[in-house]
């Protein structure tokens, strides 16, 4: 009841602003690319799709935890998150004082960042299509040649503390979106796609047989170790962790 | 709906949340014992030293609860809701494999290079559990291709590796519920082209409440642990 | 694992040969000490003493072998490189280097690694004295708030590095992720004075030397090893002035120092010293009264001296530009009364004309490596080798050795060799059931294979050309055959 009220509000607004309850999305052409982690070049090819403009706030998801009791703090099931869980907020729905309500939401899992895009009818982006987007600069879509972007990724890599950083607070990219990189690491559907194990330098010496296909992992660009990190962290992580500096966004599929 | 009525649920309903608002309620009795078991299985009320060793002592792991009753914790992979296909092209969720230990591994059926390994490992812990114990436990094989692996193909490879037993089930899922599932048992896949996968090679064995009690990762590796994981749990 | 250990203990006899040799080192490396090292019994548990640089913790002595317990935590900080400079640190337990950690031989240490909330990137470690996959990185890697635990049993005595190995490894150790393990014989290393924990690394930024604010790292000038800093103990001046090490004369000091890299070997020296004892790269070989001693990227020695008389001893990467340009010197203060029989200072000046002067030159030495030439195989036989590591290599091995009890082996094979037709049916058709390979049972399933008729008479000339087969050359018309005759 409470929800179709919410959707109706929200339907009647989104004409005009746009409220809370459905955050921004921008169009992103598709094409493809060779990710960092592909078989000898192996290119991948993104259709088009919609991505949200920014990460979804604290402010967002206490509105999902409104209408969602079960993943509150302490309905949560530990298979689908670990202690860690929300683990900043005073109460089941509400956030500590230094927490601002424009900052991305973090200390989530990936099994409630699924659900919260799915109720949303969006889902996680996959590693191909973040990384597609994230390749872009304010002016290119694919900048991942260009010293500054580099260098601008890795300058937060040095940075203490950005989860409390508003969205919207870094650069708009190409396609007009914000926050890839500078203020939290984000979620992606297939993370678990990732097979980097924990030890990096086996990932790279074509031990192909361990895996079927012989997919072994090469990085395409050793230089490219911007992205390196992200690949890292994406293959440390299980579905349930939660960390202060992990938070997430949705996409859409474009049916059209 | 009139105003008073919806102001009075939105009431019982926080409340109704309120109440589970502390952590594990339903906590036991902490206890803590010397990590080193001087003192055998002796138990103390309180942090402090062991007398024999002087080591601190640590809180004592409380042991998981086994599947007599209709509920299940909060580790159960049978609070996982998504929808199965078996080999027998019976629709199933998860929670109907409650009451027996489950030896879990994510495969699929075209594939060369790993998987008749894994299955090869599945059948050798298979061989070294007793025969009157055959009917106490479940072997699980999910396929990571949901795609390709429909029920008629699952029961064909598991013919062709004679793993067609009572014991032995193959299960199709969606895409969304193998990734929730291969998240649950941290198993990492990937697909490189249409019909082949990077996998890594994880044997997993739940009690039969569904809760996680030991994991095997790798090829061909020595399975010993595994097996006395198994038959631990069929005492 | 058996494999390792017999390397180690040919090795280990190997060294003993040296030895003899070479007979003027005090302590002989027992060729059984690592068999035996593997069966110590522990008895007891302690938590592990883990200190910041300089310092070590307390001496193992005589105490028997333990569990011991080593809970260590990773940061990522803002700290001091010089005056002005500020650099993010990655660290093991706050300090760069990391936790100094001291074991004995046969101790079991529990080693659990935490990855602090605030960090921003997942971590593991490689522990040198670690005989295990990636010195425990595969088991050790950890995502920000979180931990993981491993343990290990110490077996070679020595002085070992561990260091950060997530990918990029080479900026996980630039920014200083790396430290020094411990492992003391039996009965401890013989007593000193004064021990110290030193270890030298490489620092790139994007600012030359000096350039003041919070530097980031360059990677461009760490693969091209152009480092802006060489410093001990994670930035400059960590041992001068009031942080500077001391001593009383006529006591014997022992330095631990170990070199993170990422790159540059250090010939670490200590000026006006000489090393009474060095045990060269950390092991067991004890070389004595040596002036500078090279320490690789990675690598770690342990060297004592006493000292005689009373001043400031300087220590130095002797590369020399590194000690005074780029921040690579300590300093070791002595106290105590003077004795001018060791050393005079200085007795008289006076004015001196050289007569001339003569340029020398080194010689140079090059040698040129011999390159290995490739062989070629026959076409046939390196189509069916591709074949063979895609389908057939994860059963039956890379040498058809098999596995036992579980696959047969195709090498040397006399179930092979002795019936070509057989072997394309099973390939063409699976097998089951109960057979005999040179004279051992295998009961398993080998199911059909779905490779072409030319690629079954590829694969299996190759199997049959190689590891000691009957070197059948089977050809596609055959396989053709075989299959139609079904």
């Amino acid at each position: 009841m409470n929800t179709v009220l919410r959707l109706m509000i929200c339907i009647l607004f989104s004409w005009i602003t746009n409220v809370n309850c459905q955050s921004k999305m921008v169009s992103i052409e598709g094409g493809s690319y060779i990710p960092l982690y592909g078989r000898d070049s192996m290119k991948v090819t993104i259709a088009d799709f919609y991505m949200d403009v920014y990460p979804v706030t604290n402010k967002e998801f206490q509105q999902f935890l409104d209408d969602t009791p079960k993943w509150r703090r302490s309905n949560v099931k530990r298979l689908f998150a670990d202690d860690n869980y929300l683990m900043s907020w005073s109460s089941d729905t509400a956030l500590s004082e230094n927490q601002s309500l424009k900052a991305p939401v973090t200390n989530v899992s990936w099994f409630v960042a699924n659900d919260y895009c799915e109720c949303q009818g969006k889902r996680l982006p996959t590693v191909d299509e973040w990384e597609y987007v994230a390749m872009a600069n304010e002016e290119l879509p694919d900048a991942r040649t260009i010293k500054g972007y580099n260098e601008y990724i890795l300058s937060w890599y040095e940075k203490p503390k950005t989860f409390n950083n508003e969205i919207g607070s870094t650069f708009k990219n190409y396609w007009g979106v914000y926050d890839l990189h500078g203020l939290v690491w984000e979620w992606t559907l297939d993370f678990n796609s990732v097979l980097v194990s924990g030890e990096s330098r086996k990932d790279v010496d074509n031990d192909s047989n361990l895996f079927c296909g012989s997919a072994a992992i090469g990085a395409t660009d050793l230089m490219n170790y911007a992205a390196f990190m992200r690949y890292a962290i994406r293959g440390s992580v299980k579905a349930k962790y939660t960390m202060k500096n992990l938070g997430f966004r949705c996409v859409k599929d474009n049916n059209q | 709906m009139n105003f008073s009525k919806y102001v009075l649920f939105l009431f019982v309903a926080c409340m109704s949340f309120a109440s589970c608002n502390t952590k594990k309620t339903n906590k036991d009795q902490v206890a803590y014992h010397c990590p080193m078991e001087c003192e055998g299985d002796k138990t103390y009320e309180s942090e402090g030293s062991c007398p024999v060793c002087k080591m601190d002592l640590v809180l004592l792991e409380n042991k998981p609860i086994l599947a007599n009753t209709d509920e299940i914790s909060e580790e159960s992979i049978f609070n996982l809701t998504s929808k199965w296909n078996t080999e027998e092209g019976k629709t199933i969720e998860l929670k109907d494999l409650k009451g027996k230990p489950l030896v879990m591994v994510m495969i699929y059926t075209t594939c060369k290079a790993a998987c008749p390994r894994l299955v090869a490992d599945m059948r050798n812990i298979s061989k070294q559990i007793p025969e009157n114990n055959t009917d106490d436990l479940q072997y699980v094989l999910i396929s990571i291709d949901p795609e390709t692996d429909t029920p008629k193909r699952l029961k064909a490879f598991a013919i062709e590796n004679q793993m067609d037993g009572e014991q032995w089930t193959f299960l199709q899922g969606s895409m969304s519920g193998v990734r929730e599932f291969a998240n649950v048992l941290a198993v990492k896949y990937k697909q490189i082209s249409p019909i082949d996968f990077s996998h890594s090679n994880i044997i997993s064995v739940f009690n039969a409440a569904g809760e996680l009690v030991h994991q095997q990762e790798g090829l061909g590796v020595d399975n010993k642990e595994t097996v006395q994981e198994i038959k631990n749990l069929l005492k | 694992m058996r494999n390792l250990k017999s390397i180690f203990h040919r090795a280990s006899i190997a060294l003993m040969g040296t030895l003899l040799i070479a007979s003027c080192s005090e302590s002989v490396p027992e060729a059984k000490a690592l068999k035996d090292a593997s069966t110590i019994a522990i008895k007891g548990t302690m938590k592990a003493e883990l200190t910041a640089p300089p310092f070590v913790p307390a001496p193992v002595g005589d105490r028997p072998a333990k569990k011991l317990i080593v809970n260590m935590e990773i940061l990522e900080e803002v700290g001091t490189m010089t005056d002005g400079v500020e650099y993010v640190y990655w660290t093991f337990g706050g300090s760069v280097p990391g936790s100094f950690i001291r074991t004995r031989v046969g101790d079991e240490v529990e080693f659990t690694l935490s990855n602090h909330p605030d960090n921003k990137l997942p971590h593991n470690i490689d522990l040198h004295a670690v005989t295990g996959p990636g010195g425990g990185a595969t088991s050790s890697f950890v995502a920000p708030g979180h931990e993981k635990t491993f343990s290990f049993k110490t077996l070679n005595p020595g002085l070992y590095v561990y260091h950060c190995a997530t990918a990029p490894v080479g900026m996980h150790i630039a920014n200083g992720m790396y430290g020094l393990i411990l492992v003391e014989p039996e009965g401890g290393l013989p007593k000193v004075d004064k021990e110290y924990y030193i270890m030298q690394g490489d620092f790139y930024t994007k600012g030359e030397y000096g350039e003041s604010g919070l530097q980031p790292f360059d990677m461009q000038k760490a693969v091209d090893e152009d480092a802006d800093y060489v410093v001990f103990n994670g930035k400059v001046g960590a041992l001068t002035g009031d942080n500077a090490i001391t001593a009383n004369v006529g006591e014997t000091v022992r330095l631990y120092v170990g070199n993170g890299g990422p790159n540059l070997t250090s010939s670490f020296h200590v000026i006006g010293e000489i090393f009474d004892n060095v045990h060269i790269e950390g092991g067991s070989i004890i070389n004595k009264d040596v002036q500078t001693t090279s320490i690789p990227a990675g690598g770690a020695a342990i060297v004592d001296f006493k000292v005689d008389v009373p001043g400031t001893f300087i220590l130095v990467d002797h590369a020399i530009f590194r000690a005074f340009n780029k921040g690579a010197l300590g300093m070791l203060k002595v106290n105590g009364e003077e004795d001018k029989k060791l050393y005079s200072g200085v007795m008289q000046e006076g004015i001196y004309n050289p007569e001339g002067g003569a340029i020398q030159s080194m010689p140079n030495d090059e040698t040129e490596k011999a390159v290995a030439t490739n062989k070629t195989l026959a076409q046939k036989i390196e189509s069916g080798k591709q074949l063979y590591t895609n389908t057939c290599f994860a059963c039956h091995q890379a040498n058809g050795e098999g596995i036992a009890s579980a696959f047969p082996p195709l090498a040397k094979s006399d179930y092979l060799n002795a019936d070509v037709n057989r072997a394309i049916d099973i390939v063409l058709h699976g097998k089951t059931g109960e057979i005999t390979v040179n004279g051992v049972k295998y009961n398993s399933v080998m199911t059909k294979q779905t490779l072409s008729d030319s690629e079954v008479a590829d694969v299996l000339t190759y199997v049959y050309n190689s590891w000691g087969n009957n070197k059948t050359n089977i050809s596609t018309s055959t396989v053709t055959q075989r299959r139609s005759a079904h």
